[in-house]
Formats: structure tokens, C-alpha cells, sequence
């Protein structure tokens, strides 16, 4: 099986999968800080701050909308975007480069919470260079692989 | 219904069309803007002049900043 998501891993796990985003945050059901991308833990319990404030004020400027609340935030900016999605116990939030494909991000952050939420995991497809070390590709033939014998013997 | 383009110049002006109309969109969709999504994936504008857009910006300004002071 492979790598089981973990909450510690979910912002990197983020960051593999997209790379326009600048840096994650995870945050527990509490809203305190779980786990990030940043290596700084300063500038991480920061970014996990603004994020769950991000979701206070969107709560605050939509409760008059509906019943329930919106599940994911996406905030176009000049220079870049805030991308943030939750669930009953966890939030995620991205810092996204400027070009970032809004569908993809939304769909990417709802995936993962999806997977931590114990759902099915995220099918990456195996890059061309991981492949080539382990199986047979047209450029290099495995040599390992049996050779099927052609003719019988003489 | 649309004019079918005849002719090379026409054809190179129904392409530049179309470039500029891409690069419209894409600018459109780059501008700042705060959209909220129900559980349905359903998306909601929170318009400019409304309560708490401008907080919201402000939040999301801060992010983008902390992140740039790092890179």
C-alpha cells in the first residue's frame, strides 16, 4: 500500500500534487496549527492564524446567505492567490502562485481533506524517470525481464 | 450564426480574435475577487461593496505577503 496520508504530511502532500502552490497550513478542528510547509515554525503558526481567521471573516461576511456554511474560500489577489477549504475537523489552506487554475486547487485541497477524512487515497501517476529505474521502457529494455525462447531446439 | 473567414489575412484576424479574447479572459478571471463554494461545489461572489470583502482581502494579503518575505 502506499504512504497513507497523515496530517503532518497533508501540506506537502499539497504541494506535490500542485506546483503553483507557495506553501500550506493545516489546521485541527480547534483552528490551531497542525502542520505546514514552512520549515520556519514561526512563520507556519502565523500562516495558520491567518488562515483560520480567513474563514472567520468569510463566516462573518456570508452568515445572512445560507444555512450552511461555504466549505472553500478562493481569494484572487494582485501577486497571487489564498485557496482554503474545510471540513468538520480540519481546514487547509494554500498560498497559490498568480496563475494558479482555480478548479484544479479546489479540487486538490478537497482530495486531500477527502483522504485524511479516511476516503481513498490520491492516485499519482509514476513520473517517467521513477518508471525507468524499476520497469523495461522502449529506450531501455529491462534485462532482467525473461526472453521468451523462439523455435524449439535443434 | 457565424461568418465563415475566407481568405489567409481573414483567417489570421479570426485567430488574433480569438488570442485576444482568451487573454480577456484570463485577465477577468485574475482579478481580485472572493469567491465562497457550498458543499455542492456551487460558487458564490462576495462582491466588492459587501460586508467583510474588504477583511477578507486584507486576510489573504498577509498570507501572500509571509509567504513572499520568505522567498
Amino acid at each position: 500500500m502506499a504512504d497513507t496520508l497523515t496530517p503532518e504530511r497533508a501540506p506537502e502532500r499539497l504541494c506535490e500534487l500542485s506546483g503553483d502552490v507557495r506553501a500550506a497550513v493545516l489546521l485541527d478542528a480547534a483552528g490551531s496549527l497542525a502542520s505546514s510547509s514552512e520549515d520556519d515554525r514561526k512563520r507556519a503558526a502565523e500562516l495558520a492564524e491567518l488562515a483560520r481567521r480567513l474563514f472567520e471573516e468569510v463566516d462573518r461576511a456570508t452568515r445572512d446567505w445560507d444555512p450552511e456554511p461555504p466549505e472553500q474560500v478562493e481569494v484572487q489577489i494582485p501577486g497571487g492567490a489564498v485557496f482554503a477549504s474545510r471540513t468538520p475537523r480540519w481546514t487547509l489552506a494554500a498560498v497559490a502562485k498568480r496563475g494558479a487554475l482555480s478548479s484544479l486547487m479546489l479540487y486538490d485541497l478537497r482530495a486531500l481533506l477527502g483522504e485524511l477524512e479516511g476516503g481513498p487515497a490520491i492516485i499519482r501517476s509514476t513520473p517517467a524517470k521513477e518508471a525507468a529505474s524499476g520497469l523495461a521502457t522502449e529506450e531501455q529494455p529491462g534485462e532482467d525481464l525473461p526472453m521468451p525462447e523462439l523455435g524449439g531446439g535443434s | 450564426m457565424k461568418e465563415k473567414r475566407k481568405g489567409p489575412l481573414s483567417r489570421a484576424a479570426g485567430l488574433a480574435e480569438g488570442m485576444a479574447a482568451t487573454m480577456r479572459r484570463m485577465q477577468r478571471e485574475r482579478e481580485p475577487r472572493v469567491l465562497v463554494y457550498d458543499p455542492a461545489g456551487y460558487a458564490r461572489l462576495i462582491q466588492p461593496e459587501a460586508r467583510g470583502h474588504a477583511h477578507i482581502m486584507e486576510v489573504a494579503e498577509e498570507m501572500l505577503a509571509l509567504v513572499a518575505e520568505r522567498e
